[in-house]
C-alpha cells in the first residue's frame, strides 16, 4: 500500500533548459512521480465507491431484468437510452478536438486534445454499457453483430438501431485507433526516460519502436491527416445515426429532419462541457497550468456559446415547424413538452442549454475558471435533460390519449445512471496517472521554437 | 501595405493584441520560406480592367431577363416566375454564402483566408441587387396572384386546410418579412465591406478587427435564422402542406458552395488580369478547395439526412414532396443530381493536385455552379411540372439574366476598392499560408 | 538515467553502421539537411522529437503513396458493406420490413458509410505502420546513450554506411560544416538478436492456437445433432406463465385472470354513433323508416328472405304466423310455452319499423336478441320483408301499377 503524498508533487519548477524539455518533464512527471497527489486517490476512492454502485445496480437489472429499471409501458426506452445517448454525446468531442479542429489548423488544441480523445474512449464504453444491458439478455450481444449462425439468420441492416452497432462499434474502434496513434511518439518518450525496466518494456512495447524518424513523421503526419479526415465525417454520422434511431420513427417529437445535425451539435456541445469540466481540475491538480492555459478554457467557453446556440436554433426551428407543419400531433408534442407532464424538464434543459452559456458574452466569464467549470457542469445536465425531454415526453403522451402513462424512474435507475459516472472517472483518473495526458509532440511543433527559422 | 510591414517585424505583439481568436501554443507564424510577406507588390486595384467583363455582363443580364420575361409569358406566366424563382435563389446563394463566410472567418479570427477576405465582402454585396431582383416575385405575391405560391389561392387553403397557417402564409406578411430578410442582409453586408475598408486607415486595424469579431457573433445568428426563413419563405412554401426542419440548412449549405466556386473563379480571373496574383497563392486556392469539397459532403450529409428520414416514416403530408421527385421523369433527374452534385465532384475534387490546379478548379467550379443551379431547379419545378423534367430556353434565359445582372453589379462595386483586406491584422500570416 | 541497458560489448568493435550529428534546433537541422540532400545522399534519416513543418521540403522527402492504399480500402470497405447487406437481407434471408422492397438502399447507407470508414481507418494506420517499418524492436542507435533524448529535446542527422555516397572522410566533413553538437559513430547492433525471442513464439502460437478453439466449435455444432434440448439460462423468459380464461392471476388486484377492456374503449370499426342504424331510432321515438345506407331494393329483399328464413321462420313459421316447426314442437310436448307471435297481427303492423329492429336486436318474452348473430344490416333486411310479409295480407289492387294490373287480367 503506498501512501499518498501530502504535498503536490507536481507543482514546482521545470527540468529543463530549453522549451522542449520542459514540456517534456511538465507531462512526463504526471507518471513519473512516485506518488499522486491526495486528491487524486480521494477522486479515484469516490469513483470506485461509484464503479461499485454501478456493478452492483447492472448486476441486480441482469439479474432481475429489466423491469428493474422504472420501464412501463409506454415508455420502454427509459433512463438507459438516455443515457446511452447522453454519454455517445459526451464522446463526440474528444474526436471533435483532434480531427475537426485540425482540419480547421485551430492549434490550440494540441493543449487539450489528448486527454479529450480518452475521455471520447471512456465515455463510448459507458454509453455500450447500457444498450448492450437494455437489451434484456446481455449474454447475448453478439447477436446484434453479422455472425454466420445455426439458424440461418442476418441481422436486419435496415433497423436503425443495427445502424447504432455499426456506428458506435466504427466510432470506438477508429477514436482508439487514433488515440492510440497519437500517443506512439509520447509513448517513446516515456520509454526513453523510464529508468525501470517494467515501465521500458511496457511503454517500449506500445511505442513499438519509434523513433522519431522524419521519414516516419511523414507517413505519420499524412496518417494522422487522413484520419482526421476519416474521422471527422464519421463523428458527423454517429451521433446522426444515433438520432435516426428516433427520427425514423413516426412518433410526434421523434420524427424531425433536422436531428441528425442537431444531436451533433447537441453532442459537441456536452462534449465540450464534459472536457471543460475534467480540463478544470486536471491542470489544476496535475500542474498543466503552462500548457492548458486560461486562453484555451476561453476558447472552449467560446466553442460552448456557439453550439448551445446552435442547439438553441434546433429548439427554436422544431417549435416553429411544428407550428407551421399545421400537422395537430406535431403541433400537441411541442405544446406538451413546454407545458406538459415533463414541462419543469423541458425548461431545466432550455435553462442549461440556452440560457446558462449565454454569460459567455462577457469575456469576463469566459476568463473565470470557476464560472466556466460551473456552467460546464450546468451544460452536461442540461444536456442529460434534453435527452430525457425527447424520450420521456413523447413516449408518454403520442397519438392516443388511451396510449399514455407515467414514466417513474426507480432507484435503480439513478444509481446505474450515478453509477456510469464512477466508470467514467475511474478510467480518467486511471488514464490522467499512467498515459501521456497531453501530445507533448504535437505541443513541441507548435511553439515558436520548434519551427524553421530561415529560407 | 505599410501595415502589413510592421506587423511582420512584429508578428508576437500582432497575434497577442489581436483579439482572443489567437493563441499562444498555437501560434503559427509560417513566416519560413515565402518570403513574400514583406515585399508584396501586386496590383489590388480592379480599375478598368473588368469593365470589358463587366459590360457584356449587363448586356447579357438585359437581354436575359427580357428574354425571360417575353418567353415566359409576361411577369406573371407562370413559366417566368418559376425558372426565375430557381435563378433567382441560386444568385441569392452565392451573395448570402459569401456573406455567412466572411461572418465565419471574422468569428473565428482566421488567418488563412484574410488574403481573399475582400473578395468574400465584395461579393456579399450582391444582396444588394438582389434584393431589387427579389421583386418580380414579390409583385405577385403583393397583388395576391398565386401563379407561384398556391396558398395564396383560396381554394387551395379550403382545400388543404391551411387555415392554421395563415398568419404566416399571407402576403401581407410574407412581404414584410422579404423587407426584414434583405433589410439586415444589405446592413450587415455593407457594414462588414465598411468596417474592413476602414481598416486600412493606419493604427485602425486591430480595434476594428475586434469591432468586426464583436459584431460578428450577434449577427451570424441573426443571419443563421434569417436565411433560414428566407429559404422557407421563397423554396419551402412553394408546396404549402410540406414541412421540414432541416431546410434552412440544406440552402445554406448551397450558399457556402455557390459562393466557394464564385470566389475560387474570381481569383483565378484576377489573377489572369494581374490582381492579386502573388498575394493568393496555391495554398490559399487548396483551401477554398477544400471547402468546396467538405461542403460537397456537407450537402449530400444534409440532403440524404432530409430524404432518408422522410422515405423511412413514410408520412403523407411529408412523403409527398418526395413522390413528386420521384415520379416519371423526375426519378432519373433526381438520381442525375445525386450523382452530379455529389459522386462526380466528390472524386474529383478529392486530389490534392486537383485542388491546386487552375485550369481543373475552373472546370470543377463551373461545376458545382451548374449542379447548384439545377438543385435549386429541382426543388422549385416539380411543384408545378407534374408530367416531368422539362428545362426550355426561359430557365436558360433567367439564369442568365440573373447571374449577368449580378456579375455586373458586383464588378462594379469592386471597382473603387481595394481588393486586399490590406489593414488586417495577421495579414502577413495569411500571405504565408501554407497547408498542411 | 544511471543504468545504461546496452553498453557497447568491448571485445571485438563492431563494423560502422553509420555517423550521426546532433543538433540543438531546428533550424539548425534543417540547414543540414539541406546540404546533405543538395549533396546527393540517399541513405540517410533525420530524427526529432516532434513533426518539423518544412523538414519533408529540407530533405527532399517524396509524398507517400498512403493515401493512395487508404482510397483503396475505402473502396473495398464500401463494396464489402454494400455486397454483404445485399446479399443478407435481399438474397439469403429475405425479411420484409414495414413495407418496404428486400433491397431498399437508403436504409444501407449508415452501414456502407461506416465500413467504408472503418476500412480506411485501418489502412490508415496499417499502411503508415507498415510503410515505416514498424515495429521495430532494435536499432543500432539503441546503442547511443544520448540518442535516447531525441524524444525529449534533441534533433540528430544520421547517414549509413550503406550510402552509395558515404564516405569516411568526406561525409564527415560534410556533416562537421554544419555545426552539430557532437559528431559521433554509430556501430553496427551485436548484443541485441534478431531472432524474436522464443517465449514470445510460443505464446503467440498457443494464443493463436487457442483463439481458433471457439470456432472449432461452432462448427462442431453445426454438424452434429443435441442429444439433449437447449440449455435454458432464464426460465421465466424461455417460459412465459400464460393465464386461462376464469383462472385467477394473482397480478391484478380482483385476481381475475380475464381482464375487461378499460371502460369506454371501443374496438375499432365498433363506433355505433348512428341511432337510426343501430337503435332503430330517430331522436327518442321509433324510427318508421330504413336507415341511411339500407336500400329497399331487389338484393335487400333477397338477404331479408334468406336471413328470415335461417333465424325467425323456425318459430314465427316461413309466412309469419307465429306456426314454425319449433312451436309445433312445443305445442305437442304441452309444456308451458308462450307461443311466437304472428306478425299479422294488427299491433304488430301499426309497429314503427325501428322497434322491429329493436325487437330483432335484444328480444322480447322469450324471444332473444339476435344482434350477436345478426349484423345490423341484415335486421335491417329483415324488417323489410317482414314488413313485405305483412304486406302481402293487405295488399289492394290499387297498389299495384297499371302495368301489373294489365298482367293480372
Amino acid at each position: 500500500m503506498v501512501t499518498p503524498s501530502t504535498t503536490n508533487p507536481y507543482q514546482g519548477p521545470l527540468k529543463g533548459d530549453n522549451p522542449f524539455a520542459q514540456i517534456t518533464d511538465n507531462v512526463s512527471r504526471i507518471m513519473e512521480a512516485p506518488k499522486p497527489p491526495l486528491a487524486w486517490y480521494i477522486a479515484l476512492g469516490f469513483a470506485l465507491m461509484l464503479l461499485g454502485i454501478f456493478g452492483a445496480s447492472l448486476g441486480y437489472v441482469v439479474w432481475e431484468g429489466i423491469g428493474a429499471w422504472g420501464h412501463i409501458h409506454p415508455v420502454a426506452w427509459g433512463f438507459p437510452i438516455v443515457n446511452f445517448v447522453f454519454w455517445v454525446g459526451i464522446g463526440h468531442a474528444g474526436t471533435l478536438i483532434s480531427a475537426v479542429l485540425f482540419l480547421f489548423r485551430q492549434n490550440w488544441r494540441t493543449a487539450i486534445n489528448r486527454f479529450a480523445e480518452a475521455m471520447t474512449i471512456f465515455a463510448v464504453v459507458c454509453a455500450a454499457v447500457f444498450p448492450g444491458v437494455h437489451i434484456g439478455r446481455p449474454w447475448l450481444p453478439y447477436w446484434m453483430f453479422p455472425i454466420p449462425n445455426q439458424m440461418g439468420m442476418w441481422p436486419q441492416f435496415r433497423s436503425p438501431l443495427e445502424w447504432d452497432v455499426f456506428a458506435v462499434g466504427t466510432y470506438a474502434t477508429v477514436s482508439i485507433l487514433f488515440w492510440y496513434m497519437g500517443m506512439i511518439p509520447d509513448f517513446a518518450t516515456f520509454r526513453d526516460r523510464s529508468v525501470s525496466t517494467v515501465r521500458r518494456f511496457v511503454y517500449g512495447l506500445l511505442a513499438m519502436g519509434w523513433r522519431g524518424s522524419s521519414r516516419q513523421w511523414h507517413r505519420y503526419e499524412r496518417a494522422y491527416l487522413l484520419l482526421a479526415a476519416l474521422a471527422t465525417p464519421l463523428v458527423l454520422s454517429v451521433h446522426s445515426v444515433v438520432s435516426f434511431d428516433f427520427a425514423t420513427s413516426q412518433l410526434p417529437g421523434w420524427h424531425t429532419t433536422i436531428f441528425p445535425p442537431y444531436f451533433v451539435a447537441g453532442a459537441i456541445f456536452g462534449g465540450f462541457a464534459m472536457v471543460v469540466v475534467l480540463a478544470v481540475p486536471a491542470r489544476q491538480f496535475f500542474g498543466l497550468k503552462k500548457i492548458i492555459t486560461m486562453k484555451h478554457l476561453e476558447l472552449m467557453a467560446k466553442v460552448i456559446l456557439a453550439t448551445g446556440m446552435i442547439v438553441g436554433y434546433a429548439y427554436a426551428m422544431e417549435m416553429f415547424i411544428a407550428w407551421y407543419s399545421g400537422a395537430m400531433y406535431e403541433q400537441f408534442a411541442f405544446l406538451n413538452r413546454a407545458f406538459g407532464n415533463f414541462a419543469w424538464a423541458y425548461w431545466t434543459m432550455i435553462f442549461c442549454n440556452v440560457l446558462s452559456p449565454q454569460v459567455f458574452w462577457f469575456k469576463k466569464m469566459r476568463t473565470n475558471v470557476w464560472v466556466i467549470f460551473v456552467v460546464g457542469i450546468i451544460v452536461n445536465v442540461g444536456m442529460w435533460f434534453e435527452r430525457f425531454v425527447i424520450i420521456c415526453t413523447s413516449l408518454t403522451r403520442d397519438f392516443l390519449p388511451a396510449n399514455w402513462g407515467a414514466f417513474i424512474p426507480s432507484p435503480i435507475d439513478y444509481a446505474t445512471l450515478a453509477g456510469s459516472f464512477g466508470l467514467f472517472f475511474t478510467l480518467f483518473l486511471l488514464f490522467c496517472r499512467y498515459l501521456p495526458m497531453v501530445a507533448m509532440a504535437e505541443v513541441k511543433a507548435f511553439i515558436p521554437e520548434g519551427h524553421i527559422h530561415d529560407h | 501595405m505599410a501595415d502589413a510591414k510592421d506587423k511582420k517585424k512584429n508578428p508576437a505583439a500582432s497575434a497577442s493584441s489581436a483579439g482572443p481568436g489567437t493563441t499562444d501554443t498555437g501560434e503559427g507564424a509560417h513566416d519560413e520560406g515565402h518570403g513574400h510577406g514583406s515585399e508584396l507588390t501586386d496590383v489590388i486595384e480592379l480599375g478598368s480592367r473588368g469593365d470589358g467583363l463587366s459590360k457584356s455582363a449587363l448586356g447579357v443580364g438585359i437581354v436575359g431577363l427580357v428574354l425571360s420575361v417575353v418567353l415566359g409569358g409576361g411577369v406573371f406566366g407562370l413559366t417566368f416566375q418559376r425558372a426565375y424563382l430557381a435563378a433567382f435563389m441560386w444568385g441569392l446563394s452565392i451573395s448570402l454564402g459569401a456573406l455567412a463566410w466572411v461572418t465565419i472567418q471574422h468569428l473565428m479570427a482566421a488567418r488563412a483566408s484574410i488574403v481573399m477576405r475582400r473578395l468574400g465582402e465584395v461579393i456579399a454585396q450582391g444582396v444588394i441587387i438582389m434584393a431589387l431582383l427579389a421583386l418580380p416575385l414579390l409583385i405577385p405575391v403583393l397583388m395576391h396572384d398565386p401563379v407561384l405560391y398556391s396558398w395564396l389561392d383560396h381554394e387551395v387553403v379550403e382545400k388543404f386546410h391551411l387555415h392554421s397557417k395563415e398568419p404566416w402564409l399571407s402576403s401581407a406578411s410574407f412581404a414584410v418579412r422579404m423587407a426584414i430578410y434583405f433589410g439586415f442582409f444589405i446592413v450587415f453586408a455593407r457594414f462588414l465591406l465598411k468596417t474592413s475598408i476602414k481598416q486600412q486607415a493606419p493604427g485602425q486595424g486591430l480595434a476594428l478587427a475586434a469591432k468586426l469579431q464583436a459584431r460578428s457573433a450577434p449577427g451570424m445568428i441573426a443571419f443563421a435564422i434569417l436565411l433560414t426563413f428566407c429559404s422557407i419563405d421563397f423554396l419551402m412554401t412553394l408546396d404549402p402542406i410540406w414541412f421540414s426542419t432541416i431546410f434552412g440548412v440544406y440552402y445554406f449549405s448551397t450558399a457556402i458552395l455557390t459562393f466557394c466556386s464564385v470566389l475560387m473563379l474570381g481569383i483565378i480571373w484576377l489573377q489572369s488580369r494581374g490582381v492579386l496574383s502573388s498575394a493568393i497563392t496555391a495554398e490559399h486556392r487548396h483551401d477554398v478547395g477544400k471547402f468546396m469539397f467538405g461542403f460537397i459532403i456537407f450537402w449530400t450529409y444534409i440532403g440524404f439526412s432530409q430524404f432518408m428520414l422522410i422515405w423511412y416514416a413514410n408520412i403523407p403530408e411529408e412523403t409527398h414532396w418526395f413522390h413528386d421527385r420521384l415520379e416519371g421523369s423526375w426519378k432519373p433527374a433526381t438520381l442525375v443530381l445525386a450523382a452530379l452534385h455529389f459522386a462526380i465532384p466528390f472524386f474529383g475534387l478529392m486530389s490534392r493536385e486537383v485542388k491546386r490546379n487552375k485550369g481543373a478548379m475552373v472546370f470543377w467550379s463551373l461545376w458545382v455552379l451548374a449542379v447548384c443551379w439545377f438543385d435549386m431547379y429541382w426543388l422549385v419545378a416539380p411543384n408545378f411540372l407534374k408530367d416531368g423534367v422539362s428545362i426550355g430556353v426561359v430557365d436558360i434565359t433567367t439564369l442568365l439574366g440573373v447571374g449577368g445582372v449580378l456579375l455586373w453589379f458586383v464588378l462594379w462595386r469592386a471597382k473603387d476598392v481595394s481588393l486586399l483586406a490590406s489593414g488586417a491584422p495577421r495579414l502577413d500570416q495569411s500571405l504565408a499560408f501554407e497547408n498542411i | 538515467m544511471s543504468d545504461t541497458p546496452k553498453a557497447a560489448t568491448p571485445e571485438a568493435p563492431a563494423p560502422l553502421y553509420g555517423v550521426l550529428a546532433e543538433y540543438d534546433d531546428p533550424t539548425t537541422l534543417a540547414r543540414a539537411a539541406r546540404k546533405v540532400r543538395d549533396a546527393g545522399y540517399t541513405r540517410w534519416d533525420t530524427y526529432t522529437p516532434f513533426p518539423i513543418h518544412g523538414m519533408d521540403k529540407a530533405m527532399g522527402i517524396r509524398m507517400t503513396k498512403l493515401p493512395w492504399i487508404v482510397l483503396v480500402a475505402a473502396l473495398i470497405g464500401m463494396t464489402v458493406g454494400t455486397v454483404f447487406q445485399y446479399w443478407t437481407n435481399a438474397v439469403n434471408y429475405r425479411w420484409l420490413v414495414s413495407g418496404k422492397p428486400f433491397w431498399s438502399w437508403p436504409a444501407n447507407v449508415p452501414i456502407i458509410f461506416e465500413m467504408t470508414i472503418l476500412f480506411s481507418a485501418f489502412a490508415a494506420l496499417g499502411g503508415m505502420l507498415v510503410l515505416n517499418n514498424l515495429p521495430l524492436p532494435a536499432h543500432p542507435l539503441d546503442l547511443k546513450e544520448r540518442f535516447r533524448r531525441v524524444t525529449d529535446d534533441k534533433f540528430f542527422l544520421f547517414i549509413l554506411v550503406r550510402d552509395p555516397k558515404f564516405d569516411d572522410r568526406e561525409t564527415r566533413e560534410l556533416l562537421a560544416a554544419t555545426s552539430p553538437t557532437v559528431l559521433d559513430d554509430v556501430h553496427e547492433d551485436r548484443s541485441s538478436s534478431d531472432q524474436v525471442p522464443k517465449g514470445l513464439v510460443y505464446a503467440l502460437l498457443i494464443a493463436g492456437a487457442a483463439s481458433l478453439v471457439p470456432f472449432a466449435l461452432f462448427a462442431k455444432a453445426r454438424e452434429s445433432k443435441m442429444s439433449h434440448g437447449r440449455i435454458h439460462v432464464v426460465w421465466d423468459m424461455d417460459f412465459t406463465p400464460s393465464y386461462k380464461p376464469q383462472s385467477d392471476n394473482p397480478l391484478f388486484d380482483d385476481q381475475r385472470g380475464m381482464r375487461l377492456p378499460p371502460a369506454g374503449s371501443v374496438p375499432v370499426g365498433h363506433l355505433r354513433v348512428d341511432d337510426h342504424m343501430y337503435q332503430g331510432k330517430i331522436g327518442q321515438a321509433f324510427a318508421s323508416t330504413l336507415p341511411q345506407g339500407i336500400v329497399a331494393d331487389e338484393s335487400t329483399m333477397k338477404l331479408g328472405k334468406a336471413q328470415f328464413g335461417i333465424y325467425c321462420a323456425p318459430c314465427h313459421g316461413q309466412s309469419g304466423e307465429g306456426n314454425g316447426p319449433i312451436n309445433q314442437r312445443a305445442e305437442t310436448l304441452k309444456q308451458g310455452w308462450v307461443p311466437p307471435s304472428n306478425l299479422h297481427q294488427q299491433y304488430l303492423r301499426d309497429q314503427a319499423a325501428g322497434e322491429i329492429f329493436r325487437t330483432i336486436t335484444h328480444g322480447i318474452r322469450n324471444m332473444p336478441g339476435y344482434a350477436s348473430q345478426i349484423d345490423p344490416e341484415e335486421r335491417w333486411a329483415i324488417v323489410l320483408y317482414v314488413r313485405a310479409l305483412q304486406k302481402s295480407r293487405t295488399a289492394q289492387v290499387s297498389d299495384l301499377t297499371d302495368a301489373e294490373r294489365a298482367q293480372l287480367k
